[in-house]
């Protein structure tokens, strides 16, 4: 019975998950390009797919941009995520209200249409974001925020915490709740101030859904594409290659290399994949 | 909490509103760069409103390009895939509806086997869930295209269907199984002890009572069909299998499109998620945090 409830899913899942995860790895050893693809013989090719990737400068360079990306978005959205939940939980405010109400706005955003709206508001000749800063006397000349090679890796990852912030702060608010108010009575009677309050008593008890975070989001922001395409398309320059992007660069556009285009979507699923296990083992160990 | 203080709560309301201006700030640009033309884009680069408004930008798309109002009147060059937009919305509404059943009807199946039967093969399989959930799509594409290349489903809805639903099916059983987990076991055991079989069981007693968690599922499952767009961008390039992010991507880096067209294309494919959300934002919040903190 148990087999059978679950054979639908496994069937789909072996055919879309488990069979191209293998075949990931199959044509990151076998020479395909769009040659090979035609003739439909893919020859065997060793690891010099692996090799000439590590060779490639633009990789190491679009590794790199990915960790700073990550890093900036994941930091920012933990911070921002508990501040922000820790303002929605004031439901004694009506403006607290407010913005509980408003918070899931952003996931309802499709990632593509968020890139393209982001593109507008950074453009460097009517962009809507100088636009409020001239009106608001701040800038006196327009900014090329996602022009410069020097910010453009920081403009993109506004719109992606912009978008993604909701979860984190969803996810914290739930455990905001499960906090006993009396700890933060018997707190305030022992002469605790605000601040005390959340170091000694909020901080530590958010712990456990901060590392939930933390992992989730670092690994979801290591494969970001839909900003990158939308905004920037990897430019100025190569300033904002990321690693989604260069397997998918690598691979759909001329001379379509996709042994080299799967070797180093591999070596993105290697990296999330460690992630994930720490995952498993720190939520779901229940289960095991 | 405690109440705060009066200067403590000026300062959470300054808060609040910096968080709303920052929350609302991409969707007002989205909609005052939909309501103006090119030119009083172009006239005035400072102001934040335009002089004038115009629905022009709209009619041409709903019209798929018949009507160009007045300030397209001028132009000769409309991107086609403009002129694909109901279709693309009908794809949309095609490939996120088919999906969203599909993902409840076998992830409710397999999240219940997970529950509710101790196997150890079952035990594995939520684990091979949980990382199966971390798979970046990239890494998919590449094999999926050559496969579905090989079986002739490029350039169908089948194949985006077939693709979306293993790709979302392991996060779907993770939303779900806590909720099956929730619904006492003894309701079932009464219907079974009844003559209903474990799956009769199943579908009349446990499934009915799930509606919660199916509704928040079937929302989120809705709602990532909805904004998904490496599968079908690179599973399908005929313009009549396009769906709306296909279609925006594909405006991207065309010189000749203009801005104001394209925010507008973007609200109307947003409409329709931002509804969603807001109408069953309940579902959604209890969803999300049943599918990334609960076993």
């Amino acid at each position: 019975m148990a087999l059978l409830m679950n054979l639908p899913s496994l069937a789909v899942m072996a055919l879309v998950l488990a069979y191209p995860i293998y075949y990931a790895g199959y044509l990151s050893v076998h020479k395909v390009g769009i040659a090979e693809i035609r003739r439909g013989v893919f020859p065997f090719y060793d690891w010099q797919n692996y090799a000439r990737l590590f060779e490639d400068e633009l990789f190491w360079l679009s590794l790199q941009n990915t960790a700073i990306f990550t890093f900036v978005t994941v930091s920012a959205e933990i911070v921002l995520a508990v501040a922000i939940a820790l303002l929605i939980n004031q439901s004694s405010l009506w403006t607290s209200r407010v913005t509980r109400w408003l918070i899931l706005l952003p996931y309802a955003i499709p990632p593509i249409a968020n890139g393209l709206i982001w593109n507008f508001m950074y453009n460097f000749q009517f962009g809507f974001l100088n636009r409020i800063l001239f009106t608001a006397g701040i800038i006196g000349e327009p900014i090329n925020w996602a022009g410069n090679p020097d910010t453009a890796l920081y403009a993109v990852t506004v719109p992606y915490i912009w978008r993604t912030l909701p979860f984190a702060i969803l996810l914290i608010h739930a455990a905001l709740q499960g906090i006993p108010r009396e700890l933060y009575e018997a707190a305030a009677v022992d002469g605790a101030t605000a601040w005390h309050r959340f170091r000694h008593v909020t901080l530590p008890l958010l712990r456990p859904i901060i590392a939930v975070i933390l992992i989730l989001r670092t690994s979801f922001a290591f494969a970001v594409f839909e900003e990158i395409l939308a905004i920037t398309q990897g430019g100025p320059g190569d300033a904002t290659w990321v690693a989604a992007w260069y397997s998918y660069k690598v691979s759909f556009a001329p001379p379509f290399n996709i042994g080299a285009g799967s070797a180093s979507a591999y070596v993105l699923a290697m990296i999330v994949g460690a992630l994930a296990i720490l995952y498993v083992k720190l939520v779901y160990r229940r289960i095991a | 909490m405690l109440r705060p203080s009066r200067t403590a709560r000026i300062l959470l309301h300054l808060a609040n509103l910096v968080v709303i201006f920052f929350l609302l700030l991409p969707l007002f640009a989205v909609a005052i760069g939909s309501l103006q033309s090119e030119k009083s884009l172009q006239a005035n680069t400072r102001a934040v409103l335009p002089d004038e408004y115009t629905l022009d930008n709209y009619l041409v798309i709903l019209t798929a390009g018949e009507q160009k109002g007045r300030i397209f009147e001028q132009t000769t060059y409309l991107p086609d895939n403009i002129k694909h937009f109901f279709r693309a919305f009908a794809n949309s509404t095609i490939v996120a509806l088919s999906v969203t059943a599909l993902t409840l009807a076998l992830g409710s199946m397999s999240a219940y086997t997970v529950v509710r039967m101790r196997y150890r093969w079952i035990a594995w399989l939520m684990q091979a869930n949980v990382v199966a959930r971390f798979v970046p799509i990239i890494v998919l594409m590449i094999p999926l295209y050559v496969t579905m290349r090989g079986w002739g489903l490029l350039n169908s809805l089948a194949g985006v269907i077939v693709a979306l639903t293993g790709f979302l099916l392991p996060y779907a059983i993770l939303i779900l199984a806590p909720y099956f987990d929730s619904i006492p076991q003894e309701l079932e055991d009464a219907a079974r002890i009844d003559g209903c079989t474990r799956f009769k069981a199943f579908l009349k007693v446990t499934l009915p009572l799930s509606t919660p968690g199916l509704s928040s599922c079937g929302v989120i499952m809705f709602i990532i069909s909805w904004h998904e767009l490496l599968i079908p961008l690179i599973l399908n390039s005929k313009p009549e299998f396009m769906t709306l992010p296909v279609v925006i991507a594909s405006l991207v880096g065309d010189v000749h499109v203009f801005f104001n067209l394209m925010m507008a294309i973007c609200l109307l494919a947003l409409l329709p998620s931002v509804v969603l959300v807001l109408l069953l934002q309940k579902y959604v919040v209890e969803g999300l945090a049943a599918g990334a903190v609960k076993g």
